[in-house]
């Protein structure tokens, strides 16, 4: 390999601009994962609804969502985004890429966590919904305070699992013109014609940041999540993990 | 004017569509044939496959596909890597890109398959004389491979879905159909809704197939 081309990884204006994108995904991650999580408790106990016309289109919701590609959402927000908010905000409102970006990804987590959450709260003994509804808790009530409390908890390493998936698909904000780590990687290839050093680079940040998540989310889960429902999540997971 | 008569470029979706399918197919057939090799070197006897089964499953699973496209599409060529002639450089680069990611994750389904099969098995069999490669091959395969199918419908329907990501380097996918009829229609709402109705048609029936054979193993047991 030809060595002049990795001296450019000691430059510190170099380290600064992907320290820039480093900081753009983490940022998108973490915006998607708290708006993807609050979306995801209203379809979670949409779908555990009683009333039909709550359930069915929770339902519709959740498996709509998780059958398409996060990128499709991606890109129709980065496109279509403005437009779609325009109704609501008036008709100067431009939805920025980053926000697009942030929408598209809470979408497609928000029916993940769903189902996630709906495991956690299904895994949980029959016991413990009918012993706060005898004690006079209305349903609400026994949600908020008995069954809730208990199924997120047994959720924090599956919410970690997902951390890393969504740190993964902020790569694909990038080709809506975000200049997170992956595109800040194209930038900088273009000017030194180094793709595989650059590519390499980027590869190992994702690696350290997401290895070191799901390494803790393995070591939380084993004690923590009953058998039960670690089978339930690992299911959910399987079909969107890989994305 | 109507919708179809803007739409001259419609036959661009069912030639995504055809493009979609061949490159899941493809990487699914791959990605099964490499995951269970590497599923095969975790287990092994030896303590260096091991590592180099962990090494693999755990570096493909912890970088973003795209990344690991982008290298396949724009840095092969820097190292002298041949995939193809210009016109089918994208979708090889895809298809190789898709079938090493999902093989990590294939790998870790059927080592768990494997793992299942009861200890005594292996060790009755080996006590009867077949060597390792013959006990995997008469004993602890053909038990993975029955227990692992619904799981692996599930990576089946992740993969259709990440075939999108092709698009980025330039695959005429069914993702890229639907950009390029937006760019030259402006009709972004009816454009990616025929999209995500021609994936929802994918990926629908297969999670159906899978719920099913899902139901299937447990009455079996």
């Amino acid at each position: 390999m030809r060595p002049d081309t990795w001296r450019m990884f000691v430059d510190p204006a170099i380290l600064r601009f992907f320290g820039n994108g480093l900081m753009e995904t983490i940022s998108l991650s973490l915006a998607a994962i708290v708006l993807s999580f609050v979306i995801a408790l209203v379809f979670a106990f949409g779908r555990l609804s009683k009333r039909p016309w709550i359930r069915w289109p929770s339902i519709a919701y959740i498996e709509g969502i998780r059958a398409l590609p996060v990128l499709l959402l991606i890109v129709y927000f980065g496109i279509k985004g403005s437009a779609l908010f325009r109704p609501v905000f008036g008709p100067e409102f431009e939805l920025s890429r980053y926000w697009a970006g942030v929408l598209g990804l809470s979408l497609y987590t928000s029916a993940v966590l769903a189902e996630i959450i709906r495991a956690g709260i299904v895994s949980l003994p029959r016991g413990q919904t009918e012993a706060s509804r005898a004690l006079g808790l209305s349903h609400a009530q026994s949600m908020r305070h008995v069954i809730l409390p208990q199924a997120l908890r047994l959720m924090v390493p599956a919410m970690m699992a997902q951390l890393t998936t969504i740190i993964k698909d902020t790569s694909l904000v990038g080709t809506i013109g975000v200049f997170e780590l992956v595109r800040q990687g194209r930038v900088v290839y273009t000017q030194f014609f180094n793709p595989i050093e650059v590519f390499l680079f980027v590869a190992a940040i994702y690696f350290v940041i997401c290895f070191a998540l799901s390494q803790a989310s393995r070591r939380l889960e084993v004690g923590y999540t009953p058998k039960a429902a670690r089978a339930k999540i690992r299911e959910v997971q399987l079909r969107d993990q890989a994305a | 004017m109507g919708i179809i008569g803007e739409f001259s470029e419609l036959y661009l979706f069912p030639n995504g569509l055809f493009i979609t399918i061949q490159l899941a197919i493809t990487s699914l057939l791959g990605s099964l044939v490499l995951g269970t090799v590497i599923a095969l070197f975790r287990i092994a006897p030896l303590v260096p496959l091991r590592w180099l089964g962990g090494g693999y499953v755990e570096f493909f699973r912890n970088t973003p596909l795209l990344v690991q496209l982008f290298f396949l599409y724009f840095a092969t060529p820097y190292i002298g890597i041949y995939l193809g002639e210009p016109d089918t450089f994208g979708f090889r680069a895809a298809a190789l890109g898709l079938t090493l990611y999902h093989a990590a994750y294939v790998a870790e389904i059927v080592r768990g398959g494997l793992l299942a099969v009861d200890k005594g098995q292996i060790e009755a069999a080996r006590s009867l004389g077949l060597t390792y490669l013959g006990m995997l091959r008469e004993v602890q395969l053909p038990q993975t491979f029955r227990a692992v199918i619904p799981p692996l419908g599930n990576i089946g329907i992740a993969l259709v879905k990440n075939t999108s990501l092709a698009a980025t380097i330039g695959v005429a996918d069914l993702l890229f159909a639907g950009d390029i009829v937006e760019s030259r229609t402006f009709r972004a709402e009816e454009a990616y809704a025929a999209v995500a109705i021609l994936y929802l048609s994918l990926t629908i029936p297969l999670g159906i197939l899978v719920n099913y054979l899902e139901k299937r193993m447990l009455v079996a047991r």
